[in-house]
């Protein structure tokens, strides 16, 4: 949060300041090129004798510490083989590279996913294929539609009985408790409040049974006449044998979807309920991906939305070959950062939002990104803006005469000004906190943007400019008039807004504690701000010059930025070249690492420095999640630390070909594969100590050293681990977990 | 390697001289009484994005209130009425007995109500609010450290011999994945999201090996921000494993809501029966920034009110007789616009309401002068004004609970006064 915290300086000043030793950091970075170049000025060459002066040289990284460093602070952390692969390719070009993702081959990320066809729908097409609770209360109430046959008949069929037999149970336990006076017809006054506070997700069932209460019992009284349809709680569910379930297990895929399919709902919850973990793995076996969504929106299409757009995500930050632009895309969803369970349509309005508006910007100009974002449902949504009505607007002029109309209606404030977007895009979002604006400018901006919303969100519709919402007349915002011209002044504002010295100033040192470090010098912020205004905004420029700067290169920031838990897992998978079918595992680490994906509440986003990442509870988890990881506890992740070795050798009688690996020989093997940096002598004694000493303890049960080869033939051919496989799991966990791990 | 200077803070063996670092003289100031007893916890809870505290504790007899507030009101006779003017939204109903009975445990109700309180900083950004009222600090930002973490220094450096001689890891604890700027400075705090999974590779009697090869690791690092995140880790599970505080399960008959905060209200209280050395717990619950159709009676801050409320209740319920010895104190960093805005929400406002529980607080009160609700008593026309301080009620309690009787070092700069105090423990 330093940067909330950090005064802006006066920015012109230093700007005008800097654009007299401009070329020094580019000389300074590219020595050897400059030295060769006798079109340098011998101007620029005394500045950067001068600045050479003043930055320690010997604090510069050299050769392959480079390289790392780039791929530390570029990437999100190297995978094996990446340090050669960029040695072979020349740093400069690599970088160059990464700032261009169209030229990225990314035939592997593509295959991944292909296992997630949905997060490729439109939000509409989600909504209606993958039906959020409000839509099926909404098809209950016969306000939305329920498709007539096939799969997506059964999945509303299922879900309309969960909705009502969970309504059911809610009933009668409030009959059994004293009621609440009007309850129910305050619930039903405003279903959209109901809707956004019952965003029940299993995955966080803790937070959501309380909330929702209140989405269930608005359908208390509409749903009376539909008694006869709603199961009462206590029924008893049809039974289902084990008999039943190995037939349908026993079936082809095709045939076991068809046949989930024909169950009534009632007895679809009982065939599921039933399954035992394993049977339930069984289930969607041999599916492809196609068929084996089928299956989960059966189950809970709200949770498959929720469940694959967390898969996406983590498929693009750990298999990406894009990286820069994935760190990029990070960056500025947590700038813009929006909250999964802001409502139930949010995580349907996320997917687009990630591939839409934040991946395609991530590396372009920052106004463009800034236009997309304001221009997008899920912002509107998230900030309140859709509901901001203008006070003299002509909706706000018709709900007075309605309600003069109807004086007894139960609201009688006409709609009005909602400032928290209008707040958030100054704060947080553009000028930052000190930027230079008051209480009177959020009010401005906020009339500015009155009009801006979402065409029926609960059907997932897209961004609308609604003119009978804006607010008429002219803004003055901090000293500039917006001459009154619609949907245009918004345009305008943003374009004020994205072309401040002070916005320069506030995403210049955001990026520069990203990548560079906690505190980064205002040196280099100045240096990229002054890029950002030169260039209009352009995120690679202002990139490139933070490339270029010493700063970046400074051997005492080197491995020094402690991960944030999203780069620790991420970092982790990538290392250890992780094989996921099931990205759930990660999801929850995240989870209980403090960090859970689209999971932070307050549109501040997640913090970056090392104070809110380095916690007593934290370390505990991250061990936890490095020896789970390494070992393949985690269901759907595979990893592999078996060295390509020759099996025959071990099964020859020829004792020079007899490779018999020991800890030390493993952990010289896996050390640079995890961290191509290197660990300290006092980590690997550690790991290698207490590792002898297991050795030594368990040597009775354990095979003993001698015996090794044949131990490994036999578990060669039985799949299950080996006393090196183990071996190497332990010791990859603790290199994992190792304090050097946690730094990049 | 950047030091960063919150965390350099919060790392006692550390410690360099602290922002907040005092002359003896002061040490010795004029509030040299201590009162605070040993064995005394403090419990602390955050209501993160500002909630609404006219619609928490509704002064339902202010007309303009009722006119301001049209579709968001609490009507009067839905209020849970305190005083006759004061009364409780109705999902804090079950605050009710905590307010009025004392009986069997005490001679009065143990909960008491601070209202038009907060801190006197007029920033509307959260984050801003948040930081100033953690660092108890309003209007400074250059504070790294919190006002709980001081308070505990406080104790420590206090003349009345009260305080206790030794502190184990967890004597400042956090619910939850970090330590918040309330608890960072020069103590070292601790903070835990689940206590059943507080242990490394697995919960065994006895250490694993790979447990002890990590403790090794990190005991000899020299990266010396985790060298010392790893010696409290290893230490507090170690306590921890000893303690088992899985054997502290709630008392008969309490049950605390299936939520992220009844589950942190739940575990703070397991700690503290725990005996682990706990002197000051705090954790915080979301979802208060009500800008949109926040309900009235019902609705989305009624809900958040139940989980709240019931959570606090069922942790009092299950201290039981060991709540003598323990004072909860909550707060958020602003209220809210005593307006409701065009939709059907409140923005960001100046002055809140604040609870006070505890064995020994005078509670079945709600302190404070009401600074009154007509336009024109509004501060900047538009919010509660503010009457009392919230580091006037913090103080006050951090003497009488932690003896932290150096306010100055506590609270720098806002010149506390015993006089000042409210009197409400």
């Amino acid at each position: 949060m330093e940067f909330l915290r950090g005064s802006i300086h006066n920015s012109i000043a230093i700007a005008l300041c800097y654009s007299l030793c401009f070329p020094a950091p580019i000389a300074l970075a590219q020595e050897a090129a400059a030295a060769d170049q006798p079109s340098a000025q011998a101007h620029s060459r005394a500045q950067a004798q001068r600045e050479h002066r003043q930055t320690d040289i010997s604090d510069h990284l050299e050769g392959d510490e480079r390289i790392l460093q780039a791929l530390d602070r570029f990437t999100f952390g190297p995978k094996p083989g990446e340090l050669e692969a960029v040695r072979q390719m020349g740093l400069d070009k690599w970088f160059d590279q990464q700032l261009h993702p169209d030229s990225i081959d990314e035939t592997d990320l593509n295959a991944r996913l292909a296992q997630f066809p949905v997060m490729q729908w439109s939000t509409q097409d989600l909504l209606y294929r993958l039906p959020s609770n409000a839509m099926i209360r909404m098809a209950i109430n016969g306000r939305a539609p329920i498709p007539e046959q096939g799969t997506l008949h059964a999945v509303y069929e299922n879900q309309i009985y969960r909705t009502q037999a969970r309504e059911a149970a809610q009933e009668e336990k409030k009959d059994n408790a004293a009621p609440t006076p009007g309850a129910a017809a305050a619930n039903a006054q405003s279903p959209a409040m109901a809707a956004s506070a019952g965003a029940a997700n299993d995955m966080d069932a803790n937070a959501a049974k309380t909330e929702a209460a209140a989405g269930t019992a608005t359908m208390a009284e509409t749903q009376q006449d539909m008694n006869n349809m709603a199961p009462a709680a206590s029924d008893q569910a049809p039974e289902v044998s084990e008999q039943q379930i190995q037939e349908i297990l026993k079936l082809e895929p095709e045939q076991r979807v068809l046949k989930l399919q024909e169950m009534q709902p009632a007895e679809f919850e009982s065939f599921m309920k039933a399954l035992r973990p394993p049977q339930r793995q069984a289930l969607t076996a041999g599916m492809n991906p196609g068929l084996r969504e089928s299956v989960e929106d059966l189950e809970h299409p709200e949770q498959t939305v929720a469940q694959e757009l967390f898969a996406v995500r983590l498929a693009h930050d750990i298999y990406s070959n894009a990286q820069l632009q994935e760190v990029m895309t990070d960056f500025w969803l947590n700038h813009f950062n929006i909250y999964l369970r802001k409502n139930e349509q949010m995580p349907y309005y996320l997917a687009s939002y990630e591939r839409d508006v934040i991946r395609p910007h991530a590396l372009g100009k920052f106004e463009d990104l800034l236009e997309a974002v304001a221009h997008s449902p899920a912002m509107m949504i998230y900030l309140d803006n859709a509901e901001s009505v203008g006070p003299d607007s002509l909706a706000s002029q018709r709900a007075k005469m309605g309600m003069a109309r109807r004086p007894n209606a139960k609201r009688q404030d006409p709609p009005g000004i909602n400032e928290n977007y209008a707040r958030e895009l100054m704060e947080l979002h553009t000028v930052g906190v000190n930027g230079g604006y008051t209480q009177a400018d959020v009010i401005q901006v906020a009339r500015v943007l009155t009009g801006w919303t979402v065409d029926r969100p609960q059907f997932g519709g897209g961004f609308q400019f609604n003119a009978n919402r804006h607010e008429p007349g002219t803004k003055k915002v901090m000293g500039t008039k917006i001459k009154e011209n619609g949907e245009t002044e918004g345009r305008e504002l943003l374009h004020f807004l994205a072309t401040r010295p002070a916005t320069a100033q506030f995403i210049s040192r955001k990026l520069a504690i990203r990548f560079v470090s906690d505190d980064p010098s205002q040196a280099l912020v100045d240096r990229m701000a002054n890029t950002y205004m030169s260039t209009g905004g352009d995120i690679p420029s202002v990139l490139k010059t933070l490339f270029h700067s010493p700063e970046f290169w400074a051997a005492s920031d080197y491995r020094a930025k402690v991960k944030t838990p999203l780069e620790f897992v991420v970092s982790a998978s990538r290392a250890s070249d992780a094989q996921i079918e099931n990205y759930m595992p990660l999801v929850n680490a995240l989870r209980q690492l403090g960090m859970p994906i689209y999971g932070c509440t307050p549109p501040v986003g997640y913090k970056w420095d090392a104070a809110d990442w380095v916690s007593t509870g934290a370390l505990v988890d991250r061990m936890n999640f490095a020896l789970s990881l390494a070992a393949n506890r985690l269901p759907g992740i595979t990893v592999d630390w078996a060295p390509d070795l020759d099996m025959s050798a071990l099964d020859s009688d020829e004792p020079a070909k007899q490779v018999i690996p020991t800890p030390e020989s493993e952990e010289t093997r896996l050390e640079p594969m995890l961290l191509p940096g290197g660990v300290s002598a006092t980590t690997r004694e550690a790991a290698l100590e207490e590792f002898q000493k297991q050795n030594a303890q368990n040597s009775a049960e354990m095979t003993p050293v001698s015996e090794r080869p044949a131990q490994m033939r036999r578990a060669n051919r039985a799949p299950a681990t080996n006393v090196y496989q183990r071996e190497d799991q332990l010791l990859a966990g603790l290199l994992i977990g190792s304090p050097e791990f946690q730094r990049r | 390697m950047q030091m960063n200077r919150r965390f350099f803070l919060h790392k006692g063996a550390l410690a360099v001289a602290g922002t907040t670092a005092m002359p003896n003289f002061l040490v010795r100031s004029v509030l040299a009484q201590g009162v605070g007893a040993p064995g005394q916890r403090l419990v602390v809870i955050f209501q993160r994005g500002a909630a609404d505290g006219l619609n928490v504790v509704v002064p339902y007899q202010e007309k303009n209130y009722y006119k301001m507030r049209p579709s968001i009101a609490i009507p009067q006779n839905q209020v849970v009425d305190l005083d006759g003017f004061f009364g409780l939204h109705p999902s804090l109903a079950s605050f009710k007995p905590l307010y009025d009975q004392g009986k069997p445990l005490y001679d009065q109700g143990q909960l008491a109500i601070v209202h038009a309180c907060g801190s006197p900083d007029m920033s509307r950004s959260h984050f801003d609010a948040q930081d100033y009222m953690e660092s108890g600090t309003p209007g400074v930002k250059a504070t790294e450290d919190g006002w709980l973490n001081r308070a505990l220094q406080a104790e420590d450096t206090c003349n009345c011999a009260k305080h206790r001689d030794e502190h184990t890891a967890f004597r400042a604890l956090a619910l939850g994945a970090d330590v918040p700027l309330t608890l960072a400075g020069k103590i070292p705090a601790i903070a835990i999201s689940n206590v059943n999974n507080f242990t490394v590779a697995g919960r065994g009697p006895t250490p694993s090996p790979a447990a002890s090869a990590f403790e090794a690791m990190y005991a000899d690092s020299g990266d010396r921000i985790f060298h010392a995140a790893g010696d409290e880790t290893f230490e507090a599970v170690k306590m921890l494993r000893e303690a088992n505080p899985a054997q502290y399960v709630p008392a008969s008959g309490v049950n605390y809501p299936a939520t992220e905060f009844g589950n942190s209200m739940r575990q703070i209280a397991q700690l503290l029966k725990a005996n682990l050395g706990v002197e000051a717990a705090f954790t915080d619950v979301n979802g208060w920034d009500t800008h949109q159709n926040q309900g009235g009676v019902n609705g989305q801050l009624a809900n958040r009110l139940s989980d709240f409320s019931a959570s606090i209740a069922a942790f009092w319920r299950d201290m039981g007789d060991q709540g003598a010895n323990v004072t909860l104190v909550t707060m958020s960093e602003f209220g809210r616009t005593a307006r409701e805005n065009g939709t059907a929400g409140t923005d960001h406002g100046h002055a809140n309401a604040m609870f006070v529980l505890g064995g020994q607080v005078k509670g079945g009160k709600v302190y404070g002068k009401w600074p009154g609700l007509e336009d024109a008593q509004l501060n900047q026309g538009r919010d509660l004004a503010l009457t009392t301080d919230y580091r006037q009620v913090l103080g006050e309690v951090v003497t009488h609970t932690l003896g932290a009787e150096n306010l100055e070092l506590v609270f720098p700069g806002a010149r506390l006064s015993r006089a000042g105090f409210l009197k409400l423990v």
